[in-house]
């Protein structure tokens, strides 16, 4: 199977596709409703037993550094520089002060885009493209409109192979990728040309692939995998209301009274994630340190 | 008859050029791809690697230009450590032609397809003149040298990626199928082209499923099978070992099973090709015809 779906036996892959999706808009719209810091932390702590019951936690954890990447710098960034701030909460080196109201906002905006992120992540990995593609068929969406979709999935591994043997056919002409970072930009050129005219050649014989096959021939299509919404469905989007109402109500009446958000917290959550992106960066050095050690690896 | 070496042109006395020592390579995703492979290729040697698809051929001619490092032992090409040189450099020795050309052509015309390698190398401006001329010349590509490599027919791009390798000649080319998808007079080509270069002093490595180009080249042989060399020798004679042949799902060219299954030839020999056959059915006549001669003179 070549996309980012992994085939795994868990509840959370047996739920049909729809339920998924509306499970990624709910995720979205809570993020938007709960706009305050502690209660985004929560949704973010609460999703993930999902992940865990979805035995996804190895290349869930893989594939959200890199969102932590994006918190880190707009954390940062936003929470000495950011002109809303009035009221400083604690002085780094420099004079350089993290402000309260800046905080608050850049920390809304990195944990929406991790929490935004998870909910991805998990539709993404539990759910198999072609039941995705079937999914949105019967909600009407148009085939071709849900196959574009669907081969998108599908062409980025099929890229990503043909990116390897690019680049392999190159080094066999004395390219060195392994340069300093000019000769790597230089390097792109003999890279992406040659991938950019086979995936142009790809597309253009799956084109004629899939007119072979009669695919654009008016009606309905039956699909091979059947998707049913069940009890376990249902169950799930209960729950998903639930939630959605009590945060609504959260919002509209307890707001004033509920004051989650303290600076420790977000001190806390800023030095949280440094310390996380500090880790991946040893780690990535690391890695590189023993390549050079090992050899050429 | 594990892994005996056959140098038919008296190559024992020879350091081998390109050595692979006791070579297993692991993929990370855990496969087994290349397992204990111990070889040595001389200079002047034409070499066929033979196998059923995801036996490990390709996987093993990929250490010798260092794009693949071995998990286990090591492989020395002219001397160096495949470990410890760069990839850029062993192309320099090595050449490897891949099987689909538009993963290696990329620039406007054959003439800076041909360059291209040169100037990875940052050679002088008369070295690459004389090395670019040299593979012009050997490729017979002068007439086409302005035109753009897409929009040659395939068996041309193939010739212009080989050229385009052979521009910074290397010492051994490595050639990964390159006969498939070729019409006749592509294949002969490709059989002219190996002969040409081992004339001029190349040593030539070829993956192929190509029975009858091996039939006609004749050369040193390894069959590999789920990993392992299982036979390394002379075509005539891995060709002639049934049980080999069966075990990696080969099938000699039809004219040497053809050859075989006739009973009254001489059994000793395995037939490559129609010609030798052809010789030998002549050579018998002729004897036939002199023991008439004599039969009817006495």
């Amino acid at each position: 199977m070549n996309s980012l779906y992994m085939p795994k036996d868990s509840l959370i892959h047996s739920l049909d596709p729809r339920t998924k999706m509306i499970f990624v808009a709910f995720v979205v719209a809570s993020s938007f409703i709960m706009n305050d810091p502690a209660l985004q932390l929560l949704l973010l702590v609460a999703l993930f037993p999902l992940v865990v019951i979805a035995k996804l936690v190895k290349p869930y954890l893989i594939s959200i550094q890199f969102l932590l990447l994006f918190a880190v710098l707009i954390m940062t960034v936003h929470g000495i520089y950011n002109p809303i701030g009035v009221t400083p909460v604690f002085e780094i080196f420099g004079g350089l002060t993290f402000k309260y109201e800046s905080m608050v906002y850049a920390s809304v905006m990195s944990f929406r885009i991790l929490v935004i992120g998870t909910g991805a992540v998990l539709f993404v990995m539990t759910t198999h493209p072609s039941d995705m593609a079937s999914a949105l068929v019967k909600w009407k969406v148009p085939h071709s409109f849900a196959f574009i979709l669907l081969s998108t999935f599908q062409i980025i591994p099929i890229i990503a192979r043909e990116a390897k043997i690019v680049m392999e056919a190159q080094q066999a002409r004395c390219l060195d990728v392994k340069g300093n970072i000019i000769q790597r930009v230089k390097n792109l050129v003999p890279m992406f040309a040659p991938l950019f005219i086979i995936t142009f050649m790809k597309v253009h014989q799956l084109s004629y692939v899939l007119e072979c096959r009669a695919f654009s021939r008016k009606g309905n299509k039956t699909s091979l995998r059947e998707t049913n919404i069940g009890s376990l469905d249902y169950s799930f989007l209960l729950g998903m209301l639930a939630v959605l109402v009590f945060e609504i109500y959260l919002k509209l009446f307890m707001m004033g009274s509920l004051q989650l958000t303290t600076d420790a917290l977000l001190t806390y959550s800023l030095i949280g994630t440094w310390v996380v992106c500090g880790f991946m960066l040893i780690k990535f050095l690391f890695k590189r340190v023993q390549g050079k050690v090992g050899g050429v690896n | 008859m594990k892994a005996q070496t056959n140098n038919g042109e008296g190559a024992e006395t020879m350091q081998p050029y390109m050595s692979v020592k006791n070579v297993s390579h692991v993929y990370p995703n855990g496969v087994t791809a290349v397992k204990d492979i111990d070889l040595d290729i001389y200079e002047g040697e034409v070499v066929a690697i033979l196998g059923s698809n995801g036996s490990g051929k390709t996987t093993l001619v990929k250490h010798f230009n260092g794009l693949l490092t071995p998990t286990k032992g090591e492989i020395t090409v002219g001397g160096l450590n495949t470990k410890k040189e760069k990839i850029s450099k062993l192309s320099s020795l090595v050449g490897y032609v891949f099987q689909n050309p538009n993963h290696q052509t990329f620039l406007p015309s054959v003439r800076k397809e041909l360059e291209y390698g040169c100037t990875n190398l940052k050679m002088s401006e008369s070295e690459m003149e004389e090395r670019v001329n040299k593979a012009i010349e050997l490729f017979e590509l002068e007439d086409k040298l302005e035109d753009n490599p897409f929009d040659l027919n395939s068996s041309q791009r193939k010739e212009v990626a080989m050229a385009s390798i052979m521009a910074v000649s290397p010492k051994v080319i490595v050639l990964d199928e390159p006969t498939t998808g070729q019409d006749h007079k592509g294949c002969k080509r490709v059989l002219d082209l190996v002969r040409m270069f081992k004339e001029h002093g190349h040593i030539v490595v070829l993956i192929t499923h190509d029975m009858h180009l091996i039939g006609e080249l004749n050369c040193r042989t390894i069959v590999m099978n789920q990993s392992r060399k299982i036979a390394d020798d002379q075509a005539d004679i891995v060709f002639s070992h049934k049980g080999i042949m069966k075990e990696a799902g080969l099938q000699p060219p039809q004219i040497t099973s053809f050859a075989n299954d006739l009973s009254n030839l001489d059994s000793s020999k395995t037939y490559l090709t129609v010609d030798s056959i052809l010789s030998w059915i002549k050579e018998n006549k002729e004897k036939k015809e002199e023991a008439v001669q004599i039969g009817s003179g006495s």
